[in-house]
């Protein structure tokens, strides 16, 4: 019974991300599973070439995203600076205020969390285009029209509260007699913080740094407003989205999901390295101490299947069975693409004959017997109406 | 090396609650002097005022004849040892003793040797590079020590440092604390409010109670001669027997009590007139039962309760007539099997061994 709630809850999880993953090698234009074209990695590299370059590229070729992801990593290294400090002091000074202050003090220091993400954007934008405006020409103006400078500012708002509760969390386990020790012993303030303080701080300083980083490189409605003529990757993406999903954006997602599972599996091998060290010099230790042949004694472990071997096996089954019918089916490189490219041009041609044949009458463009667009004053006769418009992109 | 401490009419408040009131002290240089009191007398305020963590409210604190107030912790001559020791858990036990040298830009190779003396003086040669969690209880005592003494300081505060070990490790850190004092000669101002450790260790004590100094004293004067009925029984144990004063004897006075009179020395500086409400105590080892051809000055009916032994003592609780409580102790070398709950039996006691005060509070505990 658990096994099956755990089983949906993962699927809940996890399914739209598998789902996506595989739209992504399939070549079609839209993403989807079924109809399935062709397996390709096409929408890694350059896409489909189409009529503006870039209405169909593919991850490689795309320079609007390449872009977006540039700005969205300065901005996250912008963000990252400022807001770990900001945090880091702010939580400091938690730990000094009298305890009548305290209370107030934390309401107001997390409160940026509570506030709707549009309303920073909003509101920096708002503030920094009086304060450009008040300079006339040069530095101040300059960077207050900045759309990066201007995101890195408004994202720090509330990010730099994540690191606060971060750091907040880790001060609560600080033992403060350290630091009077530290002074008691000859240091000045100044070196308790850099010796004592800063040492104690930095898996919280770490941590902070990573989720200030991952909050500042995902996140979209503020930075929809401040980033103003810019781009980042995520306003990129929406962009891209109002014109229709390109399975391009399916390559994307399945990198930077690559990349998460690769850096998380890193920490962890390290971290169980860094553990098994520290364990193996305690044990050093205990034998030391106690000299007895009897926890000395070295006890071979048995061998385990893990516990996650269905589950790899389930998915070894899926793979194969895909993979199998993709090559049973001749649905792969370059040949079956331009097969099916060729068969979407000539049922497109189709389409257009069929169309020429059941040309309609004059009668008919007009609305015909209902009336049609007569009934509404003929807007869409009037061809003066969308002169100012420019027309479509 | 060492240096006097003096607390000059000091007092510490926080709001109007006094934590310290007006406490004159003088600690002579080289000696190990101890605050001895319950927890919440203030004995901690006092350390940290001394260490300078905490400037008094009023008056003034000396250390080798300059006034320190207004110099941080970090530029007095003096060290302090915490109760939870503080050791720093990121370094190294010898980065940890030679943290106060580092931050006063001492060469690596110059802490590396001085380091290595002061573990040998602690005994833990060749265990510098070890982490401070892979260190035992009285290990860590004694690297927080050599810590505190590495640059020398002129007086060196313990607040309650050996309150964390077991009773073993505690009676063996004594002696050695004492050792360690000995060899390097600065002052000790230590703090705790187990008497045992005070009396063991120190060579002067100050009882305080409720931020106030009760006595200052040698060990024995505190112990024999109390100043107060605090004193007189928080220092060790102490059967009260209250009454009023009906006569005095030179530096003796008779007191009348509901079971009887009794015979018991007043303290010079409290001297009692006729009629006076007080308290005579004696101690539970004072009490004898007498052997024959034995003469006390006072004699004492009282009735078995229980009996508890202790190892080196066998304690007996009784009660008087009037319903008092009182408790003896006895050696275990001497016979006592014909004392059992309920049987009545007569306990003398000398007036010299026994103190009359004027009635105030007893410690409790």
């Amino acid at each position: 019974m658990m096994g099956i709630y755990i089983f949906i809850f993962f699927a809940y999880l996890f399914g739209p991300l598998i789902i996506m993953s595989i739209t992504a090698f399939n070549s079609a234009e839209f993403p989807s599973i079924t109809p399935w074209e062709c397996f390709s990695f096409r929408w890694f590299n350059e896409g489909k070439i189409a009529y503006d370059g870039q209405h169909l590229a593919g991850l490689l070729s795309d320079w609007r995203l390449h872009d977006g992801i540039i700005s969205s990593l300065i901005i996250g290294a912008g963000v990252v600076t400022l807001s770990v400090p900001i945090g880091m002091a702010a939580a400091i000074v938690l730990t000094q205020v009298r305890s009548q202050l305290r209370d107030i003090y934390y309401s107001i220091s997390i409160m940026p969390v509570l506030f709707p993400g549009v309303i920073i954007g909003i509101s920096t934008v708002v503030l920094w285009d009086r304060i450009a405006g008040l300079g006339g020409e040069g530095f101040i103006a300059d960077i207050g029209r900045n759309g990066i400078f201007l995101t890195i500012l408004a994202q720090t708002c509330f990010i730099s509260t994540y690191c606060f509760l971060i750091f907040v969390a880790r001060l609560q386990r600080f033992d403060q007699t350290q630091e009077e020790a530290a002074l008691d012993l000859g240091a000045s303030q100044t070196q308790v913080f850099f010796k004592i303080l800063v040492p104690y701080l930095s898996p919280a300083i770490a941590s902070a740094a990573v989720i200030a980083f991952l909050f500042s490189f995902e996140n979209y409605n503020t930075t929809v407003f401040s980033i103003l003529s810019d781009q980042t990757l995520t306003t990129v993406i929406a962009s891209k989205v109002r014109l229709g999903i390109s399975p391009a954006l399916s390559a994307l997602a399945l990198t930077i999901i690559a990349l998460t599972i690769i850096a998380a599996v890193t920490y962890e091998v390290l971290r169980r390295r860094a553990e098994k060290r520290y364990a193996e010099s305690q044990e050093k230790f205990v034998k030391e101490k106690a000299a007895d042949n009897r926890i000395n004694k070295k006890y071979k472990a048995g061998f385990k299947i893990p516990k996650g071997i269905t589950a790899i096996l389930l998915i070894v089954v899926f793979a194969t069975y895909g993979a199998t019918q993709i090559v049973k089916n001749d649905l792969y490189g370059q040949s079956c693409i331009d097969a099916a490219d060729k068969e979407k041009k000539s049922k497109f041609l189709e389409q257009l004959q069929t169309l020429e044949s059941n040309e309609l009458t004059d009668e008919e463009l007009s609305g015909g017997s209902l009336g049609g667009n007569q009934d509404y004053g003929d807007i869409f006769g009037d061809p003066s109406l969308f002169q100012d418009f420019g027309g479509f992109d | 090396m060492s240096a006097d401490v003096e607390l000059s009419d000091v007092s510490v408040t926080f709001g109007s609650f006094y934590a310290a009131k007006n406490v004159n002290v003088k600690v002579n240089g080289g000696e190990f002097f101890s605050f001895l009191g319950p927890s919440g007398c203030g004995k901690t305020t006092l350390l940290r005022a001394i260490s300078g963590f905490q400037e008094p409210s009023e008056g003034k604190v000396l250390i080798d004849n300059k006034d320190m107030s207004g110099i941080g912790p970090n530029k007095r001559p003096t060290a302090l040892i915490f109760q939870n020791l503080a050791l720093f858990p990121l370094m190294s036990v010898s980065e940890n003793i030679a943290f106060s040298l580092e931050v006063r830009g001492v060469s690596k190779e110059e802490r590396k040797k001085r380091a290595d003396e002061l573990l040998e003086l602690i005994a833990l040669e060749g265990q510098g590079d070890k982490k401070v969690h892979q260190l035992s209880g009285g290990q860590k005592q004694r690297v927080a020590i050599a810590r505190a003494l590495a640059v020398e300081p002129k007086v060196l505060l313990l607040d309650e440092p050996l309150s964390a070990l077991d009773l073993k490790l505690r009676q063996r850190m004594r002696t050695e604390l004492r050792e360690i004092q000995k060899r390097v000669n600065i002052t000790f101002i230590y703090i705790t409010h187990d008497q045992g450790e005070a009396l063991t260790m120190s060579d002067r004590i100050a009882v305080m109670n409720e931020g106030e100094l009760e006595q200052i004293g040698k060990c024995d004067e505190v112990y024999n001669n109390p100043l107060t009925p605090f004193v007189a029984t928080f220092v060790g144990e102490n059967n009260p027997l209250y009454g009023k004063v009906t006569g005095i004897e030179g530096d003796k006075a008779k007191i009348e009590t509901a079971d009887g009179q009794y015979l018991a020395t007043m303290n010079e500086s409290k001297k009692l007139n006729i009629g006076d409400e007080s308290i005579a105590f004696v101690r539970p080892e004072s009490l004898f039962i007498p052997r024959d051809g034995d003469n006390f000055d006072n004699k004492i009916d009282v009735n078995i309760e229980s009996f508890e032994f202790e190892g080196n003592l066998k304690n007996f609780y009784a009660s008087l007539k009037s319903g008092a409580k009182i408790k003896f102790s006895v050696p275990n070398a001497i016979d006592t099997s014909s004392i059992t709950s309920g049987s009545s039996i007569v306990l003398g006691f000398e007036s010299s061994k026994s103190v009359i005060l004027p009635k105030a509070s007893l410690a409790i505990d």
